[in-house]
């Protein structure tokens, strides 16, 4: 094969989906901020009437940031990572630059249609499956546009094996296209019935089959969204970063199938001691447990590969932004089993401690990584240095320290609601009346609002570096091969 | 037939798929027959209580609210008797919740009356003090939607067989024979209420969100 | 079908998959080792896709009617 001159990897579907990727990190986590000082401060819940309540808002919170800031997050790096692994330009096929810039557009279209709607109350009540059918459709639609996509690049690839990010990110989006569609199986009542809304519909699965589909999504959902494609991202651009190849390239081939085998098995941790069947319950423990193999796998691998280099982390905050990624996915991953473990489930379900495992995942794993992938792409998509160094180590430490308050506050929350719920007198009778529950746990919800708003603050200092970097970063001549340029 | 798969990404696209799709099948599919069986003497939901159930899920009460209790004493104390799968046979969608922010509501019907709903909706605090649940204020002036609950009974009982219009259970009929129902159930919780805003609206014809969510919290026991 | 026989099935079902796994991954990790000692492919040289990913580096594995794979 030979190099055609002037033949360079366009970018311009990747940076719109950055720009969408920060926008909606803002708003996502705004309104996360609002909802969790909602909990402390019942007051704020009237800021704006009935589209303002803590209620109407936690949908758009977690849609938000799922579909918004880390599916665009995630599509923004393939769009990167894929020509890049492949060896092949985007500009080679006119026809694969129409369907990325189509599938950007009715990427925004959708995620803006979704928030409008959220906020009116439009919702089929399913966690991270909110939205209607129509909007259904649409993501279906976009989705097969990112298969085309994807398919489309291998296509004209020159690379004849596939890099182990391209094996997540096929298995991203062939998940996805599985739980979306079965999970969102609906019938829209008006074409039944004649009358009512037109975009009203009703769940083809009743009651505790509903539950089992939705809690096979929910948990595969996070698998497929959280975790799959972040690992596409950590196998790109740390080993990228930082120079070193993968610890052992054998093990991530291994992890992968390990993951890809136990996953979807272990949904049924999220439906303990309710009404499904117990060789159910049952077997969701035992995979979650098993579970942690594989994701340590992937994590051990990641931090392995900076053997020899630790020194990197001092001298570059990306590596410390991974590096601190792969430890959070660590503890993320010990700790989901552990509430997997069917005594342990008993007192943490229902809990605050299950909000502040995700966040730890979401928060240390998946939104530094984001981030870092973000700042890493910048200096090669806009051929500029990143604008600041100190501005980027201050954001690092705050949003650390917001995370650690996240956590450590909801898991006093939540083992204090669990051990207060079951609590007893010297009759047997129950110790406290639910609102006891509640008022106790107000400063805790306080400190994780706190904790919350120090992560913002950190994005908005991502944003502002990110946009400083673009309109006004140092030029550079040549694409850096390693550790990203930053002024100081 | 490892090498294979390593260099035909459409077949190992296909691999990846079935290693996926298995769990599924063999965990979801088999247990849809039997848990779907309504347990003996659970009625569908009437027009009424479908809107109040639509009102629920459109002000999310369900991020805050469980609607399962699980068999323990410390919950069957506080809540009463464990839920039963046969039991949400007719929830579309199921409404189990993931967060207790707020109490269990599985069976709130039992011990709570349509004059204590209205209280709290309009301000928690009032019949729960340090309540930090927001108030529903707009439940009393924003008006169901009773043409789309209809839809909704009309089409689970189509689709779905679900059992109105038997013997014993709730009448559905035509959309106007249904309206008819639907007043002379909300008439019996109007009455229990204190609000002038919604007796006077009630008059005109026209039945607001709060009369449809009592009616729905009521029928939960 | 009665639930019992579907009992069953799932119960089959469960057990082949576990072994099914357990089996593969075996093989799969002894697969990996094999090519590397008889020389027939260098797996780890595979991460050097990442490191040398500019337009005009050459591809650690080209496709190209040359080295057409013999596998």
């Amino acid at each position: 094969m030979q190099a055609k001159d002037a033949l360079n990897y366009d970018y311009s579907v990747a940076k719109c989906f950055t720009y969408a990727t920060i926008l909606f990190g803002i708003i996502g986590m705004l309104i996360g901020v609002v909802i969790a000082y909602q909990m402390a401060f019942p007051e704020l819940n009237y800021l704006a009437g009935e589209y303002g309540t803590y209620s109407r808002l936690r949908p758009l919170h977690t849609s938000g940031v799922i579909f918004g800031f880390l599916l665009s997050g995630i599509f923004a790096s393939w769009y990167y990572i894929g020509q890049r692994v492949l060896k092949v330009s985007m500009a080679e096929s006119k026809f694969l630059m129409v369907i990325g810039k189509l599938h950007f557009w009715i990427y925004m279209i959708v995620i803006l249609t979704a928030v409008v709607t959220l906020f009116m109350g439009v919702s089929t009540s399913k966690e991270y499956a909110e939205l209607e059918w129509p909007l259904d459709i649409a993501v279906v639609v976009l989705w097969v546009l990112w298969g085309f996509s994807i398919f489309g690049l291998i296509g004209i690839r020159r690379e004849k094996t596939l890099y182990i990010s391209m094996w997540y990110f096929i298995a991203t989006f062939l998940g996805v296209a599985m739980l979306y569609l079965f999970n969102n199986m609906e019938v829209p009542t008006y074409f039944v019935s004649g009358v009512g809304k037109w975009y009203h519909s009703v769940s083809m699965y009743a009651g505790t089959n509903d539950a089992m589909v939705q809690w096979w999504y929910g948990h595969n959902a996070v698998a497929f969204v959280f975790t799959v494609p972040i690992i596409a991202m950590i196998y790109y651009f740390l080993p990228k970063e930082s120079g070193q190849p993968v610890f052992s390239y054998k093990l991530s081939l291994l992890s992968f199938w390990g993951l890809m085998f136990v996953y979807l098995w272990a949904g049924g941790h999220h439906l303990l001691y309710s009404t499904v069947p117990d060789w159910v319950q049952t077997m969701g423990s035992i995979f979650s447990v098993i579970l942690i193999l594989p994701s340590w796998g992937s994590a051990i691998n990641m931090l392995l590969t900076m053997k020899g280099e630790w020194g990197q982390l001092k001298a570059n905050p990306l590596i410390k932004f991974m590096v601190l990624a792969s430890t959070f996915y660590m503890l993320s991953t010990l700790e989901g089993p552990i509430q997997a473990i069917k005594s342990v489930n008993a007192l943490a379900h229902f809990t605050d401690w299950i909000p502040g495992h995700v966040h730890d995942g979401t928060l240390g794993w998946v939104g530094f990584m984001l981030m870092a992938a973000l700042f890493h792409m910048a200096p090669r998509m806009y051929k500029k240095e990143l604008y600041s160094k100190k501005l980027m180590e201050a954001q690092f430490w705050l949003q650390t320290t917001g995370i650690v308050m996240y956590f450590t506050s909801m898991w006093i929350a939540g083992i204090t609601q669990g051990m207060m719920w079951r609590a007893t007198d010297q009759f047997g009778n129950l110790a406290y009346s639910f609102i006891d529950t509640v008022t106790v746990l107000i400063p805790y919800y306080s400190l994780r609002a706190t904790g919350g708003l120090f992560y913002l603050v950190g994005f908005f200092m991502f944003s502002y570096n990110m946009y400083k970097t673009i309109s006004a970063g140092k030029a550079i001549s040549s694409e850096p091969q390693n550790a990203s340029p930053m002024s100081a | 037939m490892f090498h294979w798969l390593e260099r035909n990404p459409f077949f190992f696209a296909v691999g990846v798929f079935l290693v996926i799709a298995y769990a599924g099948v063999v965990t979801i599919l088999p247990d849809f027959m039997e848990s779907a069986r309504p347990v003996v003497g659970k009625k569908p939901y009437t027009v009424l209580e479908l809107a109040g159930r639509q009102t629920y899920i459109k002000d999310s009460c369900n991020a805050c609210h469980s609607q399962l209790i699980r068999p323990f004493k410390s919950e069957t104390d506080r809540y009463g008797m464990y839920s039963l799968s046969g039991e949400y046979a007719y929830d579309r969608p199921f409404l189990w919740g993931s967060k207790r922010t707020g109490p269990d509501l599985m069976r709130v019907g039992n011990y709570r009356t349509s004059d204590w709903h209205e209280y709290h909706m309009m301000a928690p605090t009032s019949v729960v003090p340090g309540s930090i649940m927001p108030a529903y204020k707009h439940m009393f002036s924003n008006t169901a939607d009773i043409e789309t609950a209809y839809a909704e009974a009309y089409t689970v009982k189509t689709v779905f067989n679900v059992p109105y219009d038997k013997p014993d259970m709730p009448k559905l009929g035509t959309l106007d024979e249904s309206k008819k129902e639907v007043m002379a159930q909300a008439a019996l919780i109007v009455a229990d209420m204190k609000s002038q805003e919604v007796k006077d609206a009630f008059k005109k014809g026209e039945i607001k969100e709060i009369v449809a969510i009592i009616a729905y919290l009521n029928s939960l026991k | 079908m009665n639930m019992e026989t579907i009992r069953e099935l799932q119960a089959y079902g469960y057990i082949l998959f576990t072994i099914f796994l357990a089996v593969i991954l075996y093989s799969y990790l002894y697969h990996l080792y094999r090519d590397e000692k008889t020389g027939t492919r260098n797996y780890e040289k595979y991460s050097d896709i990442a490191l040398h990913d500019n337009i005009d580096d050459a591809p650690v594995e080209a496709i190209s009617p040359l080295n057409k794979e013999k596998d």
